[in-house]
Order: structure tokens, then C-alpha cells, then sequence
């Protein structure tokens, strides 16, 4: 079954790397692309992803604000962050928001397939910039 | 033939989405790419690059500093500067350091392909802001720019920068000499006459002046969400 995925940054260049990388998995579609939180809500109620892949710094609505949204909004939606904050504590609070994965944006190429295959399945997948990929059923 | 351009981004993610970019565009090619800016000049030497796009803040060796070393090694080389953010002080850098182009990472994917056009056709190219503090520099003969300068610093020599970047990065003074082949002692002494210049008495001084001046760059946290605060403003 094709994984419909919904990209979320507010860089356009960051979304086209994203994009390069998931598009090589066969039976993954990035279906639409949000530039910030509000727009995610709105695209996520419209598009009914799969999975998300969220920045957590963005302009009017940040990725953390917008997760709680959608845990409301869309509950069989599973968001993953991809974020530059290598950071325990905003993994913590990503994961308090409903998240279900947590990828540091310089590891994206390494962890990003991982990441999406594992929150896909409804699993926990967290992975810090200098620690082990951490993989939870 | 083709034009080829070297991509320097710690990001591989970023370098993924630029090279999807530039690709697109028939008569490229993206010939290398870099993690940092130290293996950004080993790389522009090898390849000998048509044009050479650097972020700013990259470990290592940040990107004003690469754009420095890469024109110290030969003049020729064209440089474009990605960068998160257009403050006066940045832009005044990047022109200093040599660039021939400063791109906004936000706009990247509008201005890039622009950008390297313009430095293909001996051009140089920057964003509007960038024309706009050129020209007010210009028009009032450097007034405007210098106005409101805070009081300059001493001028830290170019492998004084390259080892505060390292330092305020939490490199020890032998790493930072491993990294770059000076014995510790030679690092030590640096690291004494940029404490001695700056007048700093510890490496948190020396945090404070790399974040201050560009050498490294730290993202913070967003802030908090709003929370309701009662009925409203009242008057006092």
C-alpha cells in the first residue's frame, strides 16, 4: 500500500531535498507541501496523509503548536519531526505533542527512511544528532 | 561545455534539494559537493569549480571565511553566499569576504538559479536588500553604513578567526590542532593573542564574540505558544 506523505518547512530547498530522498522509495507519495503550521493544519484536513513530516521553527504556526492541532484534528495522522534542534528536551516536548518520530535535520539523509518506515507502522522512532537510533513498538 | 558548480552545506538534505535544482537547468552539472568549509576549499582546488555556493554557517570553517580562503587561493573563483539571514553586518561581510552573489536560503529556490546565471554572464547578483544597502553605503560615500557601528574591535587575523570558529565550537586547543595540523603549542599561542586582542579572560567571551560576529550560528528554540491571559488589556 502507497504511504502518502505531506512535507511541512519553511524552506522550499529543504522540502526539495526531502522530497528527492523520499521519492526514491517506491511505495511512498509525497502527496502536498505546507510552508508552515497553519497551512499544515489546513493541507493535513484537506489531503488526509499518511504521515507528516514537520519542521518544528517555522513562521505564523510552529511545527510543536501545529502537532497538537492535528492530534486533535487528524488522530490517524503520524507526524514525524525533522528539525535542527538536536536537543533532548525538544524531542521530548515534540513527542509530549504527539509526535511519533523525532529526526535531527543534519542526520535527515541517514535517518529520514528509517524514520517514515517505522512512524508508518505507528511506531516510535527518535534520533539524536550524537546518539543511537532509538526504534519503540 | 558545462558549467560546473560546487555545493558546500552541512546539510546533506539541503545539498540534495539545491542539486535538484541546479540540475534542472540544462548545461550544469553539479561537479562536487562539501560537508563544511575546510573540505569546500580542498574540493574547489581539486575540481577547479566555474562556481562555488556556500552557506554561511557551517562547521569548521564557516562560509565569509571559505569565501576568503577560496579567494586568497585564486581571485578567479566565483563565490555565492547562502545565508538565513540578511542583517546589515552579514551582508557587509559577505561583500568584504569577496562574494559575487548572496542568496537568501529562505528564497533559495526562487533566486538561485538567477544567481548563478548572473555570475555565468560575469555578473554579479544580490538580493534587493543587499542593492539597497550598497547604494545607500554609495550615495553617502559610507556614512550610512558606518553610522552606527558599534566601536570596531581589533581585526583578528584570518587563521585567528578559523581557530575561534573551532574554539566556540568546543573544540580543546589540541583538537583544534589536529584539525588543522599545528602542533598544540602553536594553537595555544593563538589562542592567547586572540584572548590578548579581544581582551577576554574566558572561552565563554569567546562564545559570545563568534555568535556576535557570525563565526557560528545557533538556532533557538520557538518561542512558547500564546496562552490566554484573562478578559483582555485593561487601562491603567
Amino acid at each position: 500500500m502507497t504511504i502518502r506523505i505531506l512535507l511541512v518547512d519553511d524552506h522550499p530547498i529543504v522540502r526539495q531535498g526531502l522530497k528527492t530522498l523520499l521519492e526514491g522509495h517506491s511505495d511512498w507519495e509525497v502527496i502536498g507541501e505546507a510552508s508552515d503550521g497553519a497551512e499544515a493544519v489546513e493541507k493535513a484536513k484537506d489531503l488526509s496523509p499518511d504521515v507528516m513530516v514537520l519542521d518544528v521553527t517555522m513562521p505564523r504556526m510552529n511545527g510543536l503548536e501545529a502537532c497538537r492541532v492535528l492530534r486533535q484534528e487528524c488522530p490517524a495522522l503520524e507526524i514525524l519531526f525533522v528539525t535542527q534542534h538536536d536537543s533532548p528536551q525538544m524531542m521530548r516536548e515534540a513527542l509530549e505533542a504527539g509526535a511519533r518520530g523525532y529526526v535531527v535535520k543534519s542526520n535527515a539523509a541517514r535517518d529520514l527512511l528509517a524514520a517514515v518506515d517505522a512512524v508508518s507502522q505507528h511506531r516510535v522512532f527518535t534520533a539524536l544528532k550524537g546518539s543511537n537510533v532509538a526504534e519503540l513498538r | 561545455m558545462k558549467l560546473r558548480i560546487l555545493l558546500a552545506d552541512d546539510h546533506e538534505i539541503v545539498r540534495r534539494g539545491l542539486r535538484a535544482l541546479l540540475e534542472k537547468h540544462e548545461g550544469w552539472e553539479v561537479c562536487g559537493e562539501a560537508s563544511d568549509g575546510r573540505e569546500a576549499v580542498e574540493k574547489a582546488l581539486q575540481l577547479n569549480p566555474d562556481v562555488v555556493i556556500v552557506d554561511i554557517g557551517m562547521p569548521n570553517l564557516n562560509g565569509l571565511d571559505t569565501t576568503r580562503q577560496l579567494l586568497q587561493h585564486d581571485p578567479h573563483f566565483k563565490v555565492i553566499v547562502l545565508t538565513i539571514t540578511d542583517s546589515d553586518q552579514v551582508i557587509r561581510e559577505a561583500l568584504d569576504a569577496g562574494a559575487r552573489g548572496f542568496v537568501l536560503k529562505s528564497d533559495a529556490a526562487r533566486d538561485l538559479v538567477s544567481a548563478v546565471e548572473a555570475l555565468q554572464n560575469k555578473r554579479m547578483f544580490f538580493t534587493p536588500r543587499v542593492n539597497d544597502l550598497v547604494l545607500a553605503g554609495f550615495l553617502e560615500k559610507g556614512q550610512t553604513v558606518s553610522r552606527n557601528e558599534a566601536p570596531k574591535l581589533p581585526t583578528l587575523t584570518a587563521r585567528e578567526r578559523e581557530i575561534t570558529q573551532l574554539l566556540a565550537e568546543g573544540n580543546s586547543s589540541k583538537e583544534v590542532a589536529s584539525l588543522l595540523n599545528l602542533s598544540t603549542k602553536t594553537v595555544e599561542t593563538h589562542r592567547s593573542n586572540i584572548m590578548r586582542k579581544l581582551s577576554f579572560h574566558s572561552i565563554r567571551d569567546l562564545v559570545v564574540y563568534a555568535i556576535k560576529n557570525n563565526l557560528i550560528q545557533i538556532e533557538l528554540p520557538p518561542p512558547p505558544p500564546k496562552t490566554p491571559t484573562g478578559p483582555g488589556p485593561t487601562a491603567a
